[in-house]
């Protein structure tokens, strides 16, 4: 509906971004604006000082880093990372799950660092990017740190960025011959997912995450364990998912109660760890 | 103009007389031209009400209820007042005080609900609205609504209407119940035909669940107040003036004439700006205490919260009576109807799914124990398909699944007891008169567009994939052209009947064409409609026809029943412009018969003259003319000839009265049909309907403009796919509404609709002015057909019955998981 | 611009070609400041929650849901309004596609759509179906089952056009 009073400021690089944000209690960065912009017209989150990193050119690269990891800048949007042919060569799952976000006109704006600091356990990115073994780069007034994904996401709408920090880029493995899957049920096509879970499959083994079944991307170890050195056949992997579901708590709501959830990430599951494995290439 | 249909009461049973109406030449009539509203549209030059801007003009927020039911304590608009740019508030007290309650339709003690513009004392919906605060700026107002201090006693919560029925908590204290109307209909003799059926099905209940068409336009309102002479102009979206006027000029006090409504462009109306008087009303007394024009725009939020939701009705108890080749033979029914926490234009929908009852078939016997309820949900309005959608879908639900538990074919089954073409007009058993169509041939011409004969070796494909496929038909009447004096059916005392719609066509003083409506158009190409009609009839091509924008009372081109609404246009719209025209032409000929010195007979309208027929180039004048001699030029007339070329004409369809003991009578005069098919693929782990194929058959008599009913089905049958699949106003106890917006209430987008194949056909109404039915409504097709292929599809993985009209993944997994539980539900008793 | 925090701000920004300075509340968002401040009213609001598409505008080029921007980060932008399509009344091709296929009934979503797929016939002259529908997927149209809108853009990118269905 309608924003309360706020003042907003456009620093033109990251240092006085955080200073920005370091220095005013109620500071909230503001990137794509497609979720933060929402929360505040329904003031259900009411920021004191709107930071926007609009001019933040540092955040917006795409590339990699000298030891081979795609770097994606926080500020990146989802329209350039299904364009980019860095992601393509690399990692091209993240595109092909960008593509299914919502709509053009939020894909031109939304950025990977707003999706991913949101934490809202509905996101597309926070369940691939663990399965993908991501990291993140987090910079603050006393210098930059790296967190795995594992650690990232805390809770709901909170991860390991502090008060006056950012988050300046996602650091993902290239495929080199891993094989990625994605799988879930959604709100109508390409809307919000209900549930939804991410599968690598490599020669290092299987990462699954399963979103949307708790505050934070659940880690499916019990699965993992069982496909290692498995022959990954279809009835492999369905009994290996087997329990899965037993093993979560997932929220009731008008989309799914909790069984149909437990269901359905146990399938979403063993739906992505197969098309993992089909996409998988020999080393 | 003679009548063209006749009703006679004879000895309790009523014959219709029929003759052909007078059949226009067809010219531009029946093409499909695109249209004239679209030049302003496509360069975003509509004028929507929120374009409208006054000097000075406040904007509105109301504060509303945050508890579904609850007393009010206290409410303090102090600190709002105090802040910056706020130039007002309202409250119910004061409403209460400067305005009567708004009429109520029903008998007692549903007639005994006060209904204010504003809450009174008591909260009974989440979102009611409970003050309203005036401010320079829409963020302003916004503001100011959050300094509002409302001190509520929450009173326990009504969701479930059988809860509500049993009265325990009452929601209205001055109605001491929470049933709005209660009614038995007994037509033919249900008893005998279970008696001599020999099958008996019993269906314990079906669900048709809330939802609605959620306009993309908000409603709203910009509202004038004149203290000179005491009217309001409200710039507004309401599609059903009329009635607004009713219901606002008493509770205001005032006169009808002292409200001006005025539309322009309208965002969609579905049946959703038809209750729009409470918010009205309010504006109306705000304009007036502040000396300032008001505006207010609702929120999405809102709307899907408290403004207005279809008719969510449960169907108990049903028993149907089947013979051993398929004919069924009567049903009767238990009805409750939950119309949210204020009936406002209910009870109407307790009388209005009548118009349908024995849906397409040729029941004789059929016993419906109707009952309307109040519960602490949003308040329902007429939402397309109003109330004979969910009794279709009744009809439809009985069908597939008699089919299914006697293994009887679904395409057989209806084809047996349809109403055939020769029967038509036929005459139901409650004595409404389906005037035209041919059912079985419609079906047809689904079953070849969807290509029926491939479906089984479609599901042994789909099952190679893991994938359940299902076929489905879903059979539908869009009733149009209501008796308004099928409200007395619910309430004796009421002073309403008949129908009526208004136009004026005129030449002006340089002869251009000018016609005026007292529709309400939202988006069905009145405009080009018209200007098609009066091209014919006027000789002249249609872009020399100026229709005026939208509605407004100061055209005087309205009647108490005006509006766009209950699909009548083609029949009181275009027939009051055919009236008008024709008045019209009259006049012209005469007047080119006196200027050309010839015989009328001799003059005809053609290509934008009168002129003498096969005459010379001379003996034509172009209307210019006949405009400029009238308006500027007219002394040689002769004294008895006097000319206006502006006329009024009120088309007023002819239905007879209704016999309010035997609940019978012609409750409405057209009945277009539409035949929908579709099949479905279901994934059986996750529940997920597909929709990989569809089709929609429509028979709407003779079609003014085919594109534009083209596209009246396209709309429709995307409103039925969403409300099947994923719209539902879905409350916790609490009386929360979980689905408040369009991520969680998930309306189709581009990406969601399958290929769409349509078809059509006519056969003309022999009542309709024009031969043309209303049709825009629809009647719910997409929703009875997708709940049959759903049915269909899991035959095969438990044979679930599908019991609700919505049916998300979620819903399709559990019948999945536990047909059973769904199976329990029916049962059949076999001779 | 100074990074110092700030209720207002004055902008100066291109709207549909034309150099614009203002003054706006930071909590203006840019839907808003189009309609009620600059007039421009063929962009509509039609949700709360940046779901339907009614206010779709382009930012420079792009196209963007104007209600899920505030009018401050549009400073230094170019926009385009459903206004600047057509130059002095003349319809472009593919507004006049949109007429001629049935494409709009209401008219409410009529000018977030043919933002969008401006923007995609920009990108892709001549899409499909399916690319279309991608393209379209985040306008929210209650009257027309989308069917005409698609053909209409398909028809514009084989020039086909002008010609009806």
């Amino acid at each position: 509906m309608l924003l309360r009073e706020v003042d907003y400021a456009r620093p033109a690089t990251v240092e006085e971004a955080i200073a920005l944000l370091a220095g005013h209690e109620g500071a909230r960065a503001l990137a794509g604006g497609q979720t933060l912009v929402n929360v505040m017209k329904a003031r259900a989150a009411t920021p004191d000082v709107l930071v926007d990193l609009a001019d933040l050119e540092e955040l917006r690269g795409i590339g990699f880093s000298s030891d081979g990891l795609l770097e994606i800048g926080a500020m990146v949007t989802y329209t350039q990372l299904i364009g980019s042919s860095e992601v393509e060569v690399a990692r091209p799952i993240l595109a092909e799950v960008a593509a299914t976000i919502a709509d053009v006109q939020v894909r031109n704006r939304g950025t990977v660092g707003g999706n991913v600091c949101v934490s809202d356990p509905t996101n597309h990115l926070p369940p691939l990017l663990v399965a993908l073994g991501a990291t993140f780069t987090i910079r603050g007034a006393g210098g930059e740190r790296v967190v795995p994904a594992d650690e990232f996401f805390v809770g709901v709408y909170v991860t390991a960025v502090g008060e006056g920090e950012l988050l300046t880029k996602i650091s993902v493995p290239p495929a080199s011959g891993a094989g990625d899957g994605f799988s879930g049920v959604t709100v109508g096509a390409h809307g919000t997912y209900v549930v939804d879970a991410a599968a690598t499959v490599s020669g290092e083994g299987v990462r699954i995450a399963v979103g949307c079944v708790a505050a934070t991307p659940v880690r499916a170890t019990e699965m993992e364990d069982g496909l290692s050195g498995s022959d990954f056949s279809e009835d492999t992997v369905r009994e290996a998912a087997k329990g899965l579901g037993e093993s979560l708590d997932p929220p009731s709501d008008v989309h799914g109660s909790a069984d149909y959830r437990r269901s359905v990430a146990e399938t979403s599951a063993v739906r992505a760890v197969l098309q993992a494995v089909e996409r998988r290439k020999p080393s | 103009m003679s009548p063209t249909n006749r009703l006679l009461q004879g000895q309790g049973s009523t014959v219709v007389e029929t003759g052909a109406p007078e059949v226009l030449e067809k010219g531009y009539i029946g093409q499909s031209i695109p249209r004239r509203e679209d030049k302003r549209l496509v360069q975003g030059l509509g004028t929507f009400f929120d374009d409208v801007r006054r000097h000075g003009m406040g904007y509105v927020h109301f504060v509303r209820s945050p508890y579904a039911h609850a007393k009010i304590v206290s409410i303090d608009v102090a600190r709002a007042l105090e802040l910056d740019g706020v130039y007002g508030t309202i409250t119910g007290d004061e409403v209460a005080i400067h305005t009567d309650p708004f009429f109520e339709m029903s008998v007692e003690p549903g007639g005994n609900i006060k209904d204010y513009a504003l809450a009174v004392g008591r909260v009974r919906h989440m979102g009611e609205p409970v003050a309203a605060v005036c401010a320079a700026t829409r963020e302003l107002a916004r503001d100011a609504a959050d300094l509002v201090e409302v001190e509520y006693d929450p009173l326990p919560v009504l969701v479930d209407a059988e809860e509500s029925l049993k009265d325990e908590t009452i929601l209205h204290d001055d109605a001491g119940s929470n049933t709005v109307w209660s009614g038995v209909f007994d037509w033919g003799d249900v008893d005998q035909a279970l008696a001599d059926a020999d099958h008996v099905v019993k269906i314990e209940k079906l669900h048709f669940h809330r939802f609605s068409s959620t306009p993309l336009e908000c409603a709203g309102a910009l509202v004038e107040y004149d203290k000179g002479t005491d009217e309001w102009t409200l710039h507004c979206n309401h599609q059903m003036p009329g009635v607004g006027a009713i219901w606002m000029a008493p509770a205001l006090r005032t006169g009808i004439d002292k409200l001006r409504f005025v539309t322009q462009d309208i965002g969609g109306g579905f049946g959703n700006k038809i209750c729009l008087h409470p918010q009205y009303v309010v504006l109306c007394l705000l304009a007036r205490k502040l000396g300032r024009p008001v505006q207010w725009t609702e929120w999405r939020t809102d709307q899907h919260t408290a403004n207005a939701h279809g008719n969510e009705r449960t169907f108990l108890d049903v028993e149907v009576g089947v013979m051993a080749d398929g004919t069924m033979t009567g049903f009767k029914v238990r009805a409750l109807d939950d119309c949210g926490a204020f009936p406002r234009y209910e009870p109407l929908g307790c009388i209005i799914w009548a118009q349908v009852t024995p849906g397409l078939y040729g029941w004789r016997s059929i016993r419906v124990d109707f009952t309307q309820v109040c519960t602490n949900k949003s308040p329902v309005s007429p939402n397309r398909g109003y109330s004979r959608m969910q009794h279709l879908w009744l009809t439809e639900r009985i069908i597939d699944i008699v089919a299914t538990e006697l293994d009887l074919d679904p395409v057989e089954i209806r084809k047996k007891n349809y109403v055939k073409a020769e029967q038509m007009p036929y005459e139901t058993p409650n004595g409404c008169v389906y005037d035209s169509g041919d059912y079985a041939a419609a079906l047809d011409i689904a079953l070849d567009l969807i290509d029926h004969g491939s479906i089984e070796e479609r599901r042994k494909e789909a099952a190679s994939r893991g994938k359940l496929l299902g076929f489905g038909i879903g059979s539908t009447l869009d009733s149009g052209t209501n008796n308004f004096g099928q409200s007395t059916l619910l309430n004796p005392d009421l002073q309403f009947s008949g129908n009526n719609e208004a136009a004026s066509v005129k030449l002006d003083i340089f002869g251009e064409v000018v016609v005026t409506l007292g529709t309400v158009p939202q988006g069905q190409g009145h405009e080009t409609t018209s200007a098609q009609v009066v091209a014919d009839i006027l000789g002249c091509p249609p872009d020399q026809v100026n229709v005026r924008r939208g509605h407004d009372t100061w055209f005087n081109s309205h009647a108490g029943f005006s509006g766009t609404y209950a699909s009548q246009f083609a029949f009181t719209g275009l027939g009051a412009v055919k009236g008008a025209a024709e008045l019209l032409r009259t006049e012209m000929v005469q007047l080119a018969a006196a200027v050309l010195q010839a015989p009328e007979e001799a003059i005809e309208l053609a290509d934008g003259f009168a002129r003498i027929k096969d005459g010379p180039e001379e003996a034509a004048l172009p209307f210019m003319a006949l405009g400029a001699i009238v308006n500027a030029n007219n002394a040689f007339l002769p004294p008895d000839f006097n000319p206006t070329l502006n006329h009024r004409y009120v088309c007023r369809p002819y239905f007879g009265m209704v016999d309010t003991e035997k609940k019978t009578g012609q409750l409405t005069l057209t009945y277009a049909t539409q035949i929908h098919a579709a099949v479905v693929e279901i994934d059986p782990e996750t529940g997920v309907v597909d929709l990989v194929d569809y089709a929609a058959v429509d028979d709407c008599g003779v079609r003014i403009n085919p594109m534009i009913v083209e596209g009246q089905v396209h709309g429709a049958t995307a409103h039925a796919i969403g409300a099947a699949l994923s719209e539902e106003f879905v409350y916790d106890e609490e009386g929360t509404l979980l689905t408040s917006n369009f991520y969680d209430y998930h309306v189709p987008h581009a990406l969601d609709m399958p290929p769409l194949k349509t078809g059509a056909m006519e056969s003309p109404s022999p009542v309709a002015p024009l031969g043309a039915k209303g049709m825009g409504e629809g009647g719910g097709g997409g929703i009875h057909c997708i709940c049959a292929a759903i049915q269909d599809a899991l035959a095969s993985a438990g044979k679930a019955i599908v019991y609700t009209s919505c049916n998300p993944p979620h819903r399709v997994w559990s019948m999945l998981q536990d047909p059973e539980a769904t199976r329990a539900n029916v049962s059949v008793t076999s001779k | 611009m100074s990074a110092a925090p700030a209720a207002s701000r004055a902008i100066s920004l291109e709207v549909n070609g034309e150099a614009i300075e203002y003054e706006v509340h930071a909590r203006r968002l840019l839907v808003h400041f189009i309609r009620d401040d600059l007039g421009l009213t063929g962009t509509h609001v039609g949700c709360d929650t940046g779901n339907c598409g009614a206010c779709t505008i382009h930012l420079e080029g792009d196209s963007v849901k104007s209600c899920m921007l505030l009018a401050v980060q549009a400073d230094g932008a170019r926009i385009l309004t459903v206004e600047g399509l057509a130059g002095d009344g003349e319809l472009t091709t593919l507004q006049s596609a949109f007429n001629e296929h049935h494409a709009l009934q209401c008219g409410y979503c009529t000018p977030g759509m043919l933002m969008s797929a401006a923007a995609l016939l920009e990108q892709n002259p001549h899409p499909t179906e399916d690319e279309v529908r991608v393209a379209l997927q985040g306008n929210i149209c209650r009257c027309t089952g989308y069917v005409n809108i698609i053909e209409a853009v398909v028809a514009v990118g084989e020039g086909r056009g002008d010609e009806p269905n």
